[in-house]
């Protein structure tokens, strides 16, 4: 059931249509469905009965990156992500998942499968790729491209507690799936940084994913019981905040729990608990003074605002001070530092025309700037712009990897 | 419904990707940004002249309404199949063709977005002005066919005076040229000028050319509140007449203010009851000039406060609450309904105390904002289109300010058009000959009626 609040925000599209140029997906597309006014009221149809929930209504659905553009941009301040992502829930049980998203959300769910995966992965992955056409892609990102897993995941490289002597604070640290499995080089470097300053980094043994591929498709049942565990582990008061090195998990952990519980009729209060507690690592760090740490390291540098950072967080400036402030850094803003990079989660797998047109775009303004490092907080991001920078050899980084190398 | 072998003939024209007849794609092109809504039977995409004037051949052979339609940011209505038919949308035919900086002119396919025409033209350092509210989404073929204003109007005028020549395709197909490359051209009748307003009712346009200019060297913003609105409107009355020509010149009035205090809290005093914004441009000297002789104006005729930006942040600061304005206000209620009558500029304050008397006696909650310079008023009329009792009010204090604007000489529309949202009022303003004219002209250009049916003529009594 879609709630009462969100069904009546199809009411207060006031069809003026400014949300359509700034949406990334319809500028590639030029029509109306692929808009977030046209699936407002597209959304407003069905719900009054006028329009049979069919197969081109779920298929336009889910042309759709949840970039949040639309709902940063409209006048009328109209949640459309909410709505888009309730009515994707409510879809569901017509649908199901495509059987691609239902093996890929089955491991996200599972404690044991992932590691499972990992292990095997490592030990048969490379000579499984040189089976795969060398051309090949998953959606827009060439196999070559596709980050290696970690050799072990990163939670089992650490201790539970990794103390600090006198500690300046103690953080739990949410390492989501991405670091724990494909970008180990985030979580070392996010350790290493805040052992650097001697904050006290807990990893609660036994967090599982966030959940929110799984429920941005619609599929909030079968992430429930993720969500349930986390808050369970996570919340708790002593200790100063909750870290997360990735902008998805943090969009999830800070705002979507609450909306999901709420809509589904549970209690969101541990989630509203958790949610403010919760930090993206560039926000943590802004109460230290990394001025009289950092040494030197010469790059030029642009970076990329992951949409679950700056529309679903509100993080904007954090991550560029911190790039700032190291010394020889840089720092060129890209123009469109803002927009979409065509990635979207699963999107860029279900519409790779579409994502490869949006990603071309991100690349160009990369490229512009003449940078030799992009650096940005989303796994999702990183692992679009640097499949789709070509032969270039631009080097895309979490911000946290750049602060690293400029702490020895 | 048409008939399958006429949409198999449009389908062989753009291809099938390019025709959209599903249900979902129908309602998505029900509507454009005012309140009534038309179910066409067809979108077709075209991306070629060629494409547009095979379409019209079928057309016309089958007597098939066509409407053409850009992003559908229209206020009126004029962009909806009101008989069915074929919605002919061009955002898919939207490339820049060329950008000539010897001859200070642009080429641009109908499809083309305002403010992405304008970014590439000032990369040249060149300035295209017509800058309508909802520039970042309409399209170059819209403001034609709708002379699209905006807030530069004061000084830079509207679409229309910028023109040069349009490559329009006539109901029966044929392709034809208006104007030319030559901002001086008085050969034959100005069919170009013609065309731009028409609501889409004479031809197809499928390449504008407009002229540009070079870009303003700077530009200072000033804000001035006021305590009584009848100073803000002498402010206005006597910038003009000491000849200043502000860029802009805008008005937002006390219910205004107070949306904007409510949603972001921007600091302007709620006991105002209003806001002058102001931007001078050109060079540095005279701009600096300007801006000081403005600033006293403002002072001496009863300001309480004013603000002179001394550099383009500070201008874009200034700018946050006129650019807000509107969003403030459209989240009040569900549904925003955005009037445009126009009165002579010295009647401005005038007008707009009259709005407020109208909204009050009839219950219906009206923010104004105002294009000052041009005498161009925005009522906001704030309501939720299901309360059919709330909507006969609105109704009736839209029927209100349109018959004071008529009485003061001013116009039904400033820059929306007339579309079906007053298409009622169209009598009030032009005489039976001088609709019979129109209605001549009409034929001449679309003898069967079948290009945008349904449209304000055919509304008149």
């Amino acid at each position: 059931m879609i709630t009462k609040e969100i069904r009546e925000e199809v009411h207060n599209c006031i069809k003026c249509g400014l949300c359509l140029t700034p949406c990334p997906v319809y500028k590639q597309l030029c029509f109306e469905g692929a808009s977030p006014r046209g699936k407002v009221q597209l959304i407003k149809n069905v719900l009054e009965g006028k329009l049979e929930p069919s197969e081109n209504f779920h298929r336009l659905l889910f042309t759709c990156l949840l970039c949040e553009t639309c709902t940063a941009n409209c006048p009328s301040g109209l949640k459309v992500d909410r709505l888009m992502k309730a009515m994707r829930a409510e879809l569901l049980e017509k649908f199901g998942l495509p059987w691609k998203k239902k093996m890929l959300f089955n491991l996200l769910v599972s404690d044991r499968l992932l590691p499972f995966f990992l292990f095997w992965g490592r030990t048969l992955g490379p000579s499984l790729l040189s089976l795969l056409p060398k051309d090949g892609k998953i959606g827009t990102i060439p196999y070559a491209k596709l980050p290696r897993l970690n050799r072990k995941a990163l939670r089992a490289q650490y201790p539970e507690i990794i103390p600090a002597p006198d500690p300046k604070g103690r953080v739990l640290y949410f390492t989501g799936c991405a670091t724990n499995y494909l970008f180990e080089g985030v979580g070392r470097a996010v350790i290493h940084v805040l052992q650097r300053l001697g904050v006290e980094v807990i990893i609660p043994r036994g967090q599982v994913c966030c959940g929110l591929p799984i429920f941005l498709a619609g599929a909030r049942k079968m992430a429930l019981k993720n969500i349930r565990k986390n808050l369970e582990l996570f919340n708790r008061d002593d200790v100063d905040a909750v870290i997360v090195d990735c902008a998805t998990c943090g969009a999830a952990l800070k705002k979507e729990y609450t909306h999901i519980l709420e809509e589904m009729g549970e209690s969101p209060e541990g989630a509203k608990a958790l949610g403010r507690k919760v930090l993206d690592i560039s926000q943590y760090l802004a109460r230290f003074d990394l001025g009289k740490l950092l040494r030197p390291v010469a790059a030029r540098v642009t970076y990329h605002d992951p949409c679950h950072l700056l529309r679903s967080q509100g993080v904007k400036e954090e991550p560029r001070n911190l790039l700032r402030r190291i010394p020889g850094v840089q720092f060129v803003e890209m123009a469109g530092a803002d927009v979409c990079c065509g990635g979207g989660g699963t999107f860029q797998w279900e519409h790779p025309d579409v994502a490869s047109g949006i990603s071309g775009k991100k690349v160009q303004s990369i490229k512009e700037t003449g940078a030799g490092i992009v650096a940005s907080g989303c796994p999702g991001c990183r692992l679009q712009i640097c499949g789709n920078l070509g032969e270039d050899a631009i080097e895309t980084l979490h911000p946290l990897e750049l602060v690293a190398r400029a702490l020895p | 419904m048409l008939n399958p072998d006429v949409l198999k003939k449009f389908s062989s024209i753009v291809g099938p990707e390019r025709l959209k007849t599903s249900k979902e794609d129908l309602l998505t092109y029900a509507y454009d940004a005012y309140v009534l809504e038309y179910l066409p039977d067809a979108v077709l995409f075209p991306k070629s002249p060629e494409e547009v004037s095979q379409i019209m051949k079928v057309a016309s052979a089958h007597k098939i309404s066509i409407t053409p339609r850009g992003a559908g940011s229209g206020l009126g209505g004029c962009a909806l199949a009101k008989n069915g038919g074929v919605i002919l949308c061009f955002t898919m035919m939207n490339r820049i063709l060329e950008i000539n900086t010897a001859n200070r002119y642009a080429a641009v396919e109908p499809g083309v977005v305002i403010s992405e025409f304008q970014k590439e033209v000032e990369k040249l350092n060149l300035f295209y002005p017509p800058d309508p509210g909802s520039a970042t989404v309409a399209t170059m073929g819209g403001a034609v066919l709708m002379n699209a204003g905006g807030m530069r109007g004061v000084k830079y005028g509207v679409t229309r005076d910028y023109l040069l020549g349009l490559e329009i395709v006539l109901p029966s197909g044929e392709v034809m040229k208006t104007g030319g490359l030559t901002p001086k051209d008085v050969t034959g009748y100005d069919l170009t000028r013609l065309i731009c307003g028409s609501e889409g009712t004479l031809a197809l346009v499928t390449r504008i050319t407009v002229r540009l200019l070079p870009k303003p060297k700077s530009r200072r913003t000033l804000q001035a509140i006021y305590n009584r609105i009848d100073d803000a409107g002498n402010t206005v009355a006597k910038i003009i007449e000491a000849g200043i020509i502000p860029a802009t010149l805008e008005l937002m009035d006390k219910s205004i203010i107070k949306a904007l205090e409510d949603s972001a809290h921007l600091g302007l005093p709620l006991d105002a009851e209003a806001v002058l914004l102001i931007d001078v441009d050109g060079d540095l000297e005279t701009v600096e000039k300007q801006a000081t002789l403005v600033a006293d104006f403002c002072k001496s005729l009863g300001a309480r406060d004013v603000r002179v930006s001394q550099s383009e942040k500070e201008n874009e600061q200034l700018w946050v609450a006129r650019r807000s304005a509107f969003g403030a206000v459209a989240r009040m209620r569900p549904t925003c309904v955005i009037e445009d009558v126009t009165v002579p500029v010295s009647y401005l304050t005038a007008a707009i105390k009259k709005v407020i008397e109208i909204s009050e006696r009839n219950r219906v909650q009206i923010a104004v904002l105002a294009h000052a310079g041009d005498g161009n008023l925005h009522p906001l009329v704030l309501c939720d289109q299901r309360d059919k009792e709330e909507m006969e009010r609105v109704e009736k204090a839209m029927d209100e300010i349109v018959d004071y604007a008529m009485s003061v000489g001013g116009t039904l529309s400033g820059e929306h058009g007339i579309g079906i949202a007053k298409a009622k009022y169209l009598p009030k303003q032009l005489s039976g000959t001088s609709l019979a004219m129109m209605r001549a002209i009409k034929k001449t250009f679309d003898p069967q009626g079948i290009l945008n049916p349904g449209s304000f003529l055919e509304y008149a009594a």
